[in-house]
């Protein structure tokens, strides 16, 4: 940090004493000053408006059409489950609840050793959106219980390596499903590594997939690198001195974590926990590829029905999924809004990992031994198998996937090497817009009352739309165009992808930076206004140097979600703009490779290697600058 | 200041992306042209101002994103064999979500921007006549094109004559020989001995999906097939959401037999992949999923279009769409090259449902075979 904190808005005196000879550069500077952020705030909402309110707009307006198919849905007993006759039939509820005690019955009894109670009950359907929100809870525990050990590692034990493995933390998150799906599948099929390994020891093989098993620990494989990350940035941001105050007044280091560290994680956990939640309550491809159709989600059922026209349905069903997800957003924003956490200073020391005295620091380490050995299955061997596959495997090595990749960079109709830039170019560019948005957004939100916490929600709704709506909306608006007198307006190519890509990544931002900013001392922002600093100016001279680690693991996640995204790349660019994911699925059904993913899985390697080098460097050149 | 500077290198590099182009703008005052650009791809060289007879090109042809591209493309030979005859020249694209785009863009009166669609089977063939009605999308095509009269009568889907099939694959069981016997009926396939064995596919998103339900529907009728299903279910049928998923569980050995096409074998032929590479037909049938190209009535290059579907329908285009495509030729008088023949499997007896069978019911059909198997 090449600036120290204080005193702020010194510049703004300074330029004061000279008011009498300002010239119109100073008075430029003093207008860029005063109105950057209202501006900057007026940009990101005109960017949400164009390219995701407007076109989401356009289809949810079906789902109130004529039809009323939200009501048909609410009703519907196939996509609600039992929940359907509070809405149908709300007056017989208390009877069917009371009828439904009557048959449920409780029995003890002895299995061997131990006595057993058990609840005999009539089954209860839980319906499409039951069984989604049921998944969706379940990938969630999953997630946390995956990425907490592992948030724990890197924030609290130093290694070799460790900023590294932190900075590829999140690489999960940009594989394109059907990746994930051909890793999962070498991984824990029948013959995979994990059941040829439980054979070997001599125990049978396993069924894992088509089982919801399989799907979950799929989505906490997406997922628990989202509470890895975060979780750990905000460890980091653990002043140190508070524990020590704390132990010197006698705490026991578990009292000092309980009262001292973990009312500062809380807040991060809880926001990573949200959306995995509301991510994997939307999840699509990966629970029809792992599950099947007997595992089918609300996701599964819009996506048949926006297949079939029926766009009234399709709409209802988002419209609900939209409103379970923001309001989870708003009960997690009025929870967060009601912790208050010190803010930076200096972190806590790491232990060393590879260096341990006694017994209980032996024990830690067999833990994360241990734990060690859960992430390799879970995230190792699906990535591994992957880049295996692009080489055809232990068995029968070949070149000839790499040599593929090669000819068509020679002169075919998707290269390589185009599919890397456009995807460097659209994520630093989609960066670079998502970034303020996500600031000032995020300034927004960390302070005030229960208004702003609505507007807030209502300002995370990219994240909890589905994405299959979006898409649509963006087709139907966006590049059919509108009809402004005798012209037609359409709003295609390049740069509307990186709006795009930038609306869908800058809710981590903000989810990454609120929560420090509404931590940094209100009193530091005051004087600096006291003292005359703009809004804009106290926010970037006070704020953001203090909420900087924020920042960065936000735009990691904006990296990331854009280097992934897929449906609007497709929908908003021509055929000869693509991405790395969208050659990654052109390969997976090229002809002159046959049925087999060995192109594909070349592909995901490259985009496996130049998002792991971006990753790093983003953390590398972002660490510099912070305080 | 150093961010300062980042902040700055950054607002450069979004002026570079605006210059790439963002904002279209299409007059269409004038006449019912309403042409806007779908995407960047045709952007130029395609003025429409007055349609002559003799159209000047290029053809632009919408089809699905494995029928063109590199050498080894059935699209990329026909465009060459074209381009080596005439003074057109043939564009591709591939629409995200294929005919619905062009169901959209013609209920929003939004331009077509192209001249034929490739690709079409009959369930979708409805679908556009159901979406629309008398509006029409595609006009009648065969009246115009020669040699559409060597189409074989049972794959003719469109009884208007809009849609002309040009290949057709027949949807078979793939098995590996050495885990299981071929089922050969429909009633083994629900027997206990194939139980845990079958990889299906979603019929409401997938092509070989919706076939094999339709084949289940042929064999069991509308009123039995659910019945069927719920055996199927019972014995652990898998449903993935796709072909590729579920072709890749089973070369994984997931599973020993998944819904697949009868030309397998093409791909693998080996000695040691032949016997886990088996084609099997229920009760002797296959059921046939012929793909058709038809004429946008919107088309700028309307005779262009027509011109070179009788192109595709020459012996020498059939022969190489079915190989390039692994599909066979949809006419009478075609012949596959011995190689691939040998390998590629015809049933004894073609099913398929007509035009008239599925309209009306194939959506009501799928969603409540979707419901039944999704019950949760």
């Amino acid at each position: 940090m090449d600036r120290s904190l204080g005193p702020p808005g010194r510049d703004e005196l300074v330029a004061g004493s000279r008011r009498s000879a300002a010239t119109a550069a100073g008075w430029l500077a003093r207008a860029v000053d005063r109105f950057a952020l209202p501006l900057a705030g007026a940009g990101t909402l005109a960017v949400l408006l164009a390219v995701f309110y407007y076109p989401v707009g356009t289809v949810f307006a079906e789902a109130f059409g004529p039809e009323n198919p939200v009501w048909a849905i609410l009703t519907s007993e196939f996509y609600m489950g039992a929940a359907h006759g509070l809405f149908a039939n709300p007056l017989q509820v208390p009877g069917d609840v009371a009828a439904w005690l009557a048959e449920a019955s409780i029995a003890a009894g002895w299995t061997g050793w131990l006595p057993e109670l058990y609840v005999v009950h009539p089954g209860v359907r839980k319906g499409l959106f039951g069984f989604t929100a049921y998944q969706a809870a379940l990938s969630t525990l999953a997630s946390v219980a995956l990425g907490l050990p592992g948030a724990y590692v890197l924030a609290r034990f130093e290694f070799p390596g460790r900023r590294t493995l932190k900075s590829l933390t999140i690489l999960p998150f940009v594989l394109p499903s059907i990746m994930v799906v051909v890793g999962f599948v070498a991984t824990f099929g029948q013959f995979g590594t994990v059941n040829d390994l439980l054979a070997g020891v001599g125990l049978g093989r396993v069924q894992f997939l088509y089982t919801l098993e399989v799907v979950v620990l799929a989505h906490a494989f997406y997922n628990a690198p989202l509470v890895t990350r975060m979780v750990t940035t905000a460890w980091e941001n653990v002043d140190a001195s508070a524990v020590e105050t704390a132990r010197s007044l006698g705490a026991d280091p578990l009292r000092a974590f309980r009262d001292v560290v973990a009312p500062q994680l809380l807040p991060a956990l809880a926001a990573s926990a949200l959306l995995a939640f509301v991510f994997t309550f939307m999840s699509f491809p990966i629970v029809l590829a792992l599950g099947g159709l007997q595992l089918a989600t609300v996701e599964v059922w819009l996506f048949a029905r926006v297949q079939q026209l029926d766009y009234a349905t399709a709409a209802g069903l988002a419209a609900l999924e939209t409103v379970v997800s923001l309001a989870l957003t708003y009960a997690y924003l009025r929870y967060e809004a009601r912790r208050s956490a010190e803010g930076t200073g200096n972190p806590l020391d790491r232990h060393r990992l590879l260096d341990a005295s006694g017994l209980r620091e032996w024990l830690v380490r067999s833990g994360i031994v241990a734990y060690g050995v859960v992430v390799a299955a879970v995230f190792l061997a699906p990535l591994a198998s992957m880049v295996l596959a692009s080489v055809g495997g232990l068995e029968d090595p070949t070149l000839r996937w790499w040599r593929f990749l090669a000819e068509r960079q020679a002169g075919g109709r998707t290269q390589p090497a185009t599919a890397v830039r456009y995807s460097l170019l659209f994520s630093v560019a989609a960066l670079a817009v998502a970034l303020p948005m996500g600031v000032v957004v995020g300034a927004f939100s960390a302070r005030g009352g229960r208004g702003r916490k609505v507007v807030d929600a209502v300002l995370m709704a990219p994240i909890a739309v589905s994405g299959i709506v979006v898409g649509f909306g963006m087709l139907r608006s966006l590049v059919f165009g509108v009809d402004l007198g005798s012209y037609r307006v359409s709003l295609v190519g390049p740069l509307v992808v990186v709006l795009a890509h930038a609306v869908a990544g800058y809710p981590f931002v903000v989810r990454n930076v609120a929560p420090m900013l509404s931590a940094v001392d209100s009193r530091l922002v005051e004087s600096a206004r006291a003292l005359g600093a703009s809004r804009g100016r106290a926010l970037w001279d006070v704020e953001l140097p203090l909420v900087w680690p924020g920042v960065l693991a936000g735009a990691a996640f904006a990296f990331a979600i854009s280097v992934g995204e897929f449906d609007s790349t497709v929908i908003l660019a021509g055929d000869g703009v693509y991405t790395m994911p969208v050659a990654l699925k052109r390969y997976l059904v090229d002809r002159a490779a046959g049925p087999s993913t060995g192109p594909a899985a070349a592909m995901g390697t490259v985009l496996l290697a130049v998002t792991a080098a971006s990753f790093v460097v983003i953390d590398r050149v972002g660490g510099r600058y912070q305080p | 200041m150093k961010r300062r500077n980042y902040l700055r290198t950054v607002g450069v590099g979004v002026t570079g992306v605006a210059a790439a182009g963002c904002l279209q703008v299409e007059n269409t005052g004038d006449g019912d042209a309403t042409t806007t650009d779908g995407g960047t791809e045709t952007a130029t060289g395609t003025t429409t101002g007055g349609t002559t007879s003799a159209d000047a090109g290029p053809l632009r042809v919408a089809t699905y994103d494995s029928f063109f591209g590199d050498d080894g493309t059935a699209g990329r030979w026909l465009k060459d064999a074209w381009e080596a005859d005439h003074d057109t020249t043939v564009e591709f694209s591939a629409p995200s979500n294929g005919i619905n785009q062009f169901i959209e863009r013609k209920r929003e009166g939004v331009g077509i921007d192209a001249d034929l669609f490739v690709g079409l089977n009959t369930g979708e063939l409805v679908r556009v006549d159901d979406a629309l009605g008398d509006t029409q999308l595609f006009d009648e095509l065969a009246g115009e094109v020669d040699g559409s009269d060597a189409i074989q009568d049972d794959l003719r889907i469109d009884p208007e004559n809009r849609a002309l099939p040009y290949d057709t694959g027949y949807i078979s069981l793939v098995y590996d020989g050495t885990t299981v016997d071929n089922p050969e009926t429909f009633e083994a396939l629900a027997s206990e001995a194939y139980d845990g064995t079958l990889l299906a596919q979603n019929a409401q998103t997938s092509d070989p999906g919706r076939a094999f339900l339709l084949w289940t529907i042929h064999e069991y009728g509308p009123e039995n097939y659910l019945d069927y299903w719920e055996r199927l279910v019972e014995n652990d049928v898998r449903v993935l959401d796709d072909w590729q998923p579920s072709y890749d569980a089973f070369l994984n050995g997931e599973r020993p037999m998944v819904v697949s096409y009868s030309t397998d074998q093409v791909y693998y032929n080996d000695e040691d992949q032949l016997p886990r590479h088996q084609v099997g037909f229920l009760n002797d049938q296959g059921y046939a999923n012929p793909e058709a190209v038809a004429r946008f009535a919107d088309a700028d290059n309307p005779d262009l279009a027509a011109e070179f579907v009788e192109f595709m329908l020459t012996d020498e285009a059939q022969r190489n769409v079915a190989v390039n495509n692994v599909q066979f030729p949809a006419t009478t008088t075609a012949e596959l090259p011995e190689e691939y023949a040998q390998y590629a499997y015809e049933p004894p007896e073609a099913v398929t449902f007509t035009y008239e069978e599925l309209a009306g019911n194939v959506d009501a059909w799928t969603e409540a075979w979707a419901r039944q198997v999704a019950t949760n």
